[in-house]
């Protein structure tokens, strides 16, 4: 402590206990207290940070804004956490090049504020996206409900500069769609701040589409709505979003959000198509009849910017809604082929049932990233977050047996670590170990993410090995 | 040299491996169709991909195709055409290309900017390594963010780190409708400038490139597929853009098939390729214009990439295909000598500069082919 105050001063360092108990969580469901917190103001500042951690072999957690769900920013061996707060300003906006330079502490949604006026917006959205960092959102390769037509944060990444855990500086691409070399960019975003600090990103800047359609259709059920997505992509559309929602999930999110969604419905879609305005009607047209002929009980088309919001604000503050339904929830990520959304679901469902626990989904049909929210009452005891993640775990595997992953855009961090033995196997973990020792050879980065850690991965270790 | 033909990933890696207990090295060629690229030396051995070729799987509700490495990307367009779909990669060599050179090289034509490039459409691999292994990165879900994206770093590798065996990409419906036009222009900034409002505008075109071949005449082709309404739509705007800086608009002919296959056809003098901020590209290419040695130039002004043909005695060709990567670097920018004549190799080195970072790249290789077996020189540090 005392060095890191003598090497920063006092306002850049946290660390009476109060303060530290701030910094013990994020989005997910598990804690740990860091031994300090730095607010660092420059690169050079994480660069001093990062060469007294060095030296002294602490470890570095970087944060953002604290809402990922993988536990990503939970410093689990202790050490620095390192918030981004203070590294939170638009360096350039570049209309020409279509670009604009961030520190990783700048807002996903004041970005696509600001660029606004010059008719550009930052395409990824994320949920948490008046909340979330950009920094974040490079860690955790953070995605949202318009990744099926747009892609998810690394396709909208085109430059950064990182400080390495040894305080070494480096820039990496830049302005242009490629730079020589390795795509060194694209095997740091989505490294979970495994790999370095990232101080400073270029992303790319899109023209806001024309005109949009958004609509919402309920289904009886959630295999008819299943269908729907597939006879939509079947038909040659590509929708910029398809977003599904249970009914119990449209029970929470009306009794929170009022977005006025049907609460008979056993399922409802929410879709978009956008681009030039010409082609739009004819889309929406074509979607509205699929989803009759698949016995949709309702087709609503917002009719105005106020009604697509209001659809959206349905969709967006679903997590957020749960509070309607239980104290507490745990949100699964995984993802399936959409073709196998049918019996996915409904192992989902029976995974529920077997341990006792509701499962919520809202979800990105689209791209088959699923996200059941099962819900539990921590009050109850330990064992209620126990049969969660027990829960949580079938599904998952579920979803790799499908063909699948365990994690779509939240991240491994260190709440699915122990369950990467579940899609990969050893050989393809030691292929991102190299990259993992190449960038930071003294595992100081952000450790106990995304690997398997022997000392917390014990039982899982078994189990994978006797499958 | 000795030639080896796997059948399979197991057997690839196999070879790999008892080539870096040899210390014996290894180029590993698909059709060979971009073979000149980099400043490969010699190797003791040669891998083919061909025997891993085919469709290993595609399910059309998913959007998605996976390949063996070594089939040829027309056989693939030719398998997902039947049930309505396409691969959005329209790379130089589009007849003779395998997907895995495509993902070696990462190398794109001029669909980048409205599908992505190769590292956007690429979403699982599995390379076969020099320690005999095989691992697999990424899967073949849209949408996966477990663990690192080593597919990113297989992306422009150049099989600097490994075999590449299998590959699953997106892909997408066919579009209904298509259509173009070549408007031309006697000054580049006008072509330019129509090319700016076009790819700005908000009808989403396929293909936006600028080129000046024979004579001094600049041309700007524009291709745009989707809908009947949203092509139709697209085709009224750019011939608005072309018709609003002087441009006469024509029907188009062959011309993007001719612009996109310029790396095949400059085999003699020297082809520099650079990647430029996007608005840097007019004034680039207009400085690179003026160069006595320019045979031929063509600039995606959709994506920023330049290609500059160079046609000239021996120094002057070297002198101007350096001084363009230079000034690359100099606006924001980087490229390399993508082909040259082969009595040029010795003279002009494929990257004049080191990128940023290449201590980092080493240590990848490094870590992936401690013998440093594979390709080398065909890497930008190696």
């Amino acid at each position: 402590m005392r060095g890191l105050v003598a090497l920063l001063g006092t306002a850049k360092v946290l660390g009476a206990h109060e303060d530290l108990l701030l910094y013990e969580y994020d989005g997910a469901v598990d804690t740990a207290t860091p031994d300090a917190v730095v607010l660092p103001d420059s690169t050079a500042d994480v660069a001093a940070l990062a060469r007294f951690c060095h030296e002294h072999a602490v470890p570095i957690v970087p944060r953002g804004a604290g809402t990922g769900l993988s536990g990503g920013a939970i410093p689990v061996e202790g050490g620095v956490v390192v918030s981004f707060a203070r590294m939170a300003r638009i360096l350039e906006i570049d209309v020409p090049n279509l670009r604009a330079v961030v520190q990783p502490g700048v807002i996903n949604l004041h970005l696509s504020t600001a660029v606004a006026p010059h008719g550009l917006y930052f395409v990824p959205d994320p949920s948490s996206q008046k909340a979330c960092t950009l920094g974040g959102n490079v860690a955790e390769n953070s995605g949202g409900p318009h990744t099926l037509a747009y892609g998810v944060t690394t396709n909208h990444v085109t430059g950064i500069e990182i400080v390495l855990s040894d305080g070494t500086v480096v820039r990496l691409g830049g302005k242009a769609v490629e730079t020589e070399g390795y795509d060194l960019v694209g095997a740091f975003v989505g490294s979970e701040g495994t790999l370095g600090l990232v101080t400073e990103i270029t992303v790319k800047l899109t023209p806001l589409p024309e005109d949009k359609r958004t609509l919402m259709a309920a289904f009886p059920t959630m295999d008819e709505a299943s269908e729907t997505v597939s006879a939509i992509i079947a038909a040659g559309i590509v929708p910029s979003a398809m977003e599904m929602m249970d009914q119990l999930a449209i029970q929470a999110v009306e009794a929170a959000v009022h977005a006025g969604y049907p609460l008979d419905a056993g399922g409802i879609l929410l879709l978009e198509v956008d681009g030039p305005r010409d082609g739009l009607d004819d889309d929406r047209a074509r979607i509205e009849a699929i989803c009759r002929e698949h016995a949709a009980s309702e087709v609503r088309v917002a009719s105005s910017a106020l009604e697509r919001e209001r659809l959206w604000a349905g969709r967006k503050g679903a997590f957020a809604a749960m509070g309607r339904l239980s104290p507490d929830y745990y949100v699964q990520d995984g993802v399936i082929p959409r073709t196998r959304l049918p019996d996915i679901l409904r192992l989902v469902k029976d995974a529920g049932v077997r341990h006792r626990l509701r499962v919520a989904n809202v979800f990105h049909a689209g791209d088959g990233n699923l996200h059941p929210l099962i819900l539990f009452d921590s009050r109850l005891g330990p064992d209620e977050l126990e049969r969660a993640k027990a829960a949580g775990l079938e599904i998952l595997t579920a979803c790799v047996e499908a063909g699948g992953s365990i994690t779509g855009e939240h991240g491994v961090g260190m709440e699915k670590n122990c369950y990467m033995p579940l899609q990969f196997q050893s050989s393809d973990l030691a292929a991102m170990r190299r990259v993992k020792d190449a960038f930071d050879p003294d595992g100081l980065m952000n450790p106990g993410k995304i690997f398997p850690t022997p000392s917390r991965c014990r039982e899982f270790a078994f189990a994978a090995t006797a499958r | 040299m000795t030639r080896a033909i796997p059948a399979d990933a197991t057997e690839c890696a196999r070879i790999l491996a008892d080539a870096a207990r040899d210390g014996r090295t290894v180029r590993i060629i698909g059709s060979g169709s971009k073979s000149y690229v980099g400043d490969a030396a010699t190797t003791d051995i040669e891998v083919a991909t061909s025997r891993l070729a085919g469709i290993i799987d595609h399910e059309p509700a998913d959007l998605t195709v996976t390949v063996g490495a070594g089939t040829r990307i027309a056989d693939v367009a030719v398998v997902l055409e039947r049930a309505g779909q396409f691969l959005p990669l329209d790379p130089p060599h589009g007849d003779e290309a395998t997907i895995g050179g495509v993902i070696a090289a990462n190398s794109n034509g001029f669909w980048r900017a409205r599908y992505g490039g190769v590292r956007d459409l690429l979403i699982g691999t599995r390379i076969a390594l020099t320690d005999g292994t095989v691992a697999r990165a990424g899967g073949r879900v849209v949408k996966n963010v477990a663990g690192y994206d080593l597919d990113k770093l297989i992306v422009g590798s150049f099989g600097t780190l490994g075999v590449i065996v299998e590959a699953t990409l997106k892909v997408l419906p066919l579009p209904a409708a298509s259509d173009g036009l070549v408007g031309r222009f006697a000054r580049s900034q006008d072509a330019f400038a129509a090319a700016d409002a076009i790819v700005r505008g908000a009808s989403r075109v396929e293909a936006c490139v600028v080129e000046r071949s024979e004579g001094s005449a600049w041309r700007l082709a524009v291709q745009a597929r989707g809908s009947t309404l949203t092509v139709s739509r697209a085709i009224e705007d750019a011939r608005r853009a072309v018709a609003a800086r002087q441009g006469d608009a024509r029907e188009l002919g062959e011309d993007l098939g001719r612009m996109r296959e310029l790396p095949a056809h400059a085999t003699d003098g020297a082809l520099v390729r650079v990647s430029l901020p996007v608005a840097a590209a007019a004034a680039f290419t207009e400085t690179a214009a003026r160069l006595e040695s320019v045979a031929a130039l063509v600039a995606d002004a959709a994506s920023g990439v330049v290609r500059v043909h160079l046609l000239d005695d021996d120094d002057a060709v070297i002198r101007d295909a350096e001084a363009l990567v230079a000034a690359a670097r100099v606006v924001g920018g980087g490229g390399r000598i993508e082909r040259r004549a082969e009595h040029l190799r010795s003279r002009l080195s494929t990257w004049p500069t080191r990128p940023t970072g290449d201590f980092l790249m080493r240590r990848i290789k490094d870590a992936f082919d401690p013998a440093g077996i594979l390709e080398p020189g065909r890497a930008a540090f190696a």
